[in-house]
């Protein structure tokens, strides 16, 4: 029965279904917790579990899904560009504070990670976490960790920042809409920006704007934490 | 037609992206170089938006499943992960509070340096 799995297309189906489940199940569920990527990834892990279907054929179809992964770091130009009025119009402090964003995460993981007694494989594979996934996979890839656990860890950012989102604008005593949008998308990418775009028109603009800023400002800073 | 000639340019972009890392002196990643050509392309004109404006919407808006094949990878780690997942919690929680303070902050700070500096000037 496997020889008949033994191709690309069942990774690449398998995959296609199970992101169409998770889809269906997050316009039923509407709640950050029934994030759609999370969904599929258990059913296609789950899949390949109850049917005893070997990592090694999905993987066929999953290096073909993962070769988009460039393309899709490459089209995340136009959404800085489709802000560049905005941006324009407030570059020195949205420059800065992203800027400030990476260096503390950076800092803040090191530090966190040795105090906790993380090796250096788990570290490699966790400075990146706070910016957009294949920025954070490209950083992983580069110092030898594990994209696999860098893609949970962006996950549980992105999460943790849609569900503090609010809070996190109260504790720090941040009223103004732009540093509070900056604030979301330098910590918690795309998943924290959903809810920026629910808080407001500005702090979702400028939490987009964040997220591939801080992804520049983490590549460029990454190597000086792991000198 | 259209779609097919929109994915050749961004694949192109991607190529190219690939080139020049491999000829910098220091290791920056190939696709962030990607797009770092392409937001230069765009903002110099050299390529509109429309030339790949379906395509890109197509990316962005399935970006997620792209990342799909990374978390099943997770199986790979099971035993890493069980031995590891507070800290992991742990990380992202302090990480998360720090980052968020440092940026906000800094915007107010900024903004509010940049408008005391342009007060003065008008005064």
């Amino acid at each position: 029965m496997l020889e008949v799995l033994d191709t690309p297309l069942f990774g690449l189906t398998l995959s296609i279904a199970a992101f169409w489940v998770g889809l269906w199940v997050n316009k039923k569920i509407k709640h950050p917790l029934a994030n759609p990527m999370i969904i599929a990834m258990s059913l296609v892990v789950l899949t390949l579990l109850i049917f005893d279907i070997p990592l090694d054929l999905y993987a066929k179809g999953a290096s073909i899904i993962t070769l988009f992964l460039a393309p899709v770091t490459a089209v995340l130009a136009v959404t800085i560009y489709r802000q560049r009025a905005l941006l324009k119009s407030s570059l020195l402090p949205v420059l800065l504070g992203t800027l400030a964003g990476s260096v503390a995460s950076l800092f803040s993981i090191k530090w966190t990670s040795g105090l906790l007694g993380l090796d250096q494989v788990v570290l490699a594979s966790l400075m990146s976490k706070s910016v957009t996934t294949p920025i954070a996979i490209a950083i992983t890839e580069q110092f030898g960790g594990i994209p696999a656990l860098t893609v949970a860890s962006t996950v549980i950012s992105g999460t943790l920042g849609n569900l503090l989102a609010p809070l996190l604008a109260k504790m720090f005593f941040i009223s103004d809409p732009i540093a509070h949008g900056v604030g979301i998308g330098s910590c918690s990418h795309a998943l924290g920006t959903s809810k920026a775009l629910e808080i407001g028109e500005v702090e979702g603009a400028m939490s987009s704007i964040a997220i591939s800023l801080s992804g520049i400002f983490t590549v460029l800073l990454a190597p000086l934490f792991f000198l | 037609m259209k779609i097919l000639i929109q994915l050749g340019l961004i694949f192109g972009v991607c190529i190219l992206g690939d080139l020049i890392s491999s000829v910098l002196p220091f290791a920056f990643p190939g696709s962030v170089v990607s797009m770092l050509l392409m937001l230069f392309l765009l903002l110099s004109r050299l390529m509109k938006e429309s030339a790949i404006e379906e395509s890109t919407n197509f990316f962005l808006k399935n970006m997620t499943f792209f990342f799909i094949p990374f978390g099943v990878e997770i199986l790979r780690y099971a035993t890493l992960i069980r031995s590891v997942w507070w800290q992991l919690l742990v990380v992202n929680v302090v990480s998360l509070f720090v980052c968020f303070a440092a940026s906000s902050w800094t915007v107010v700070l900024v903004s509010k340096l940049q408008g005391l500096w342009r007060r003065r000037r008008n005064a």
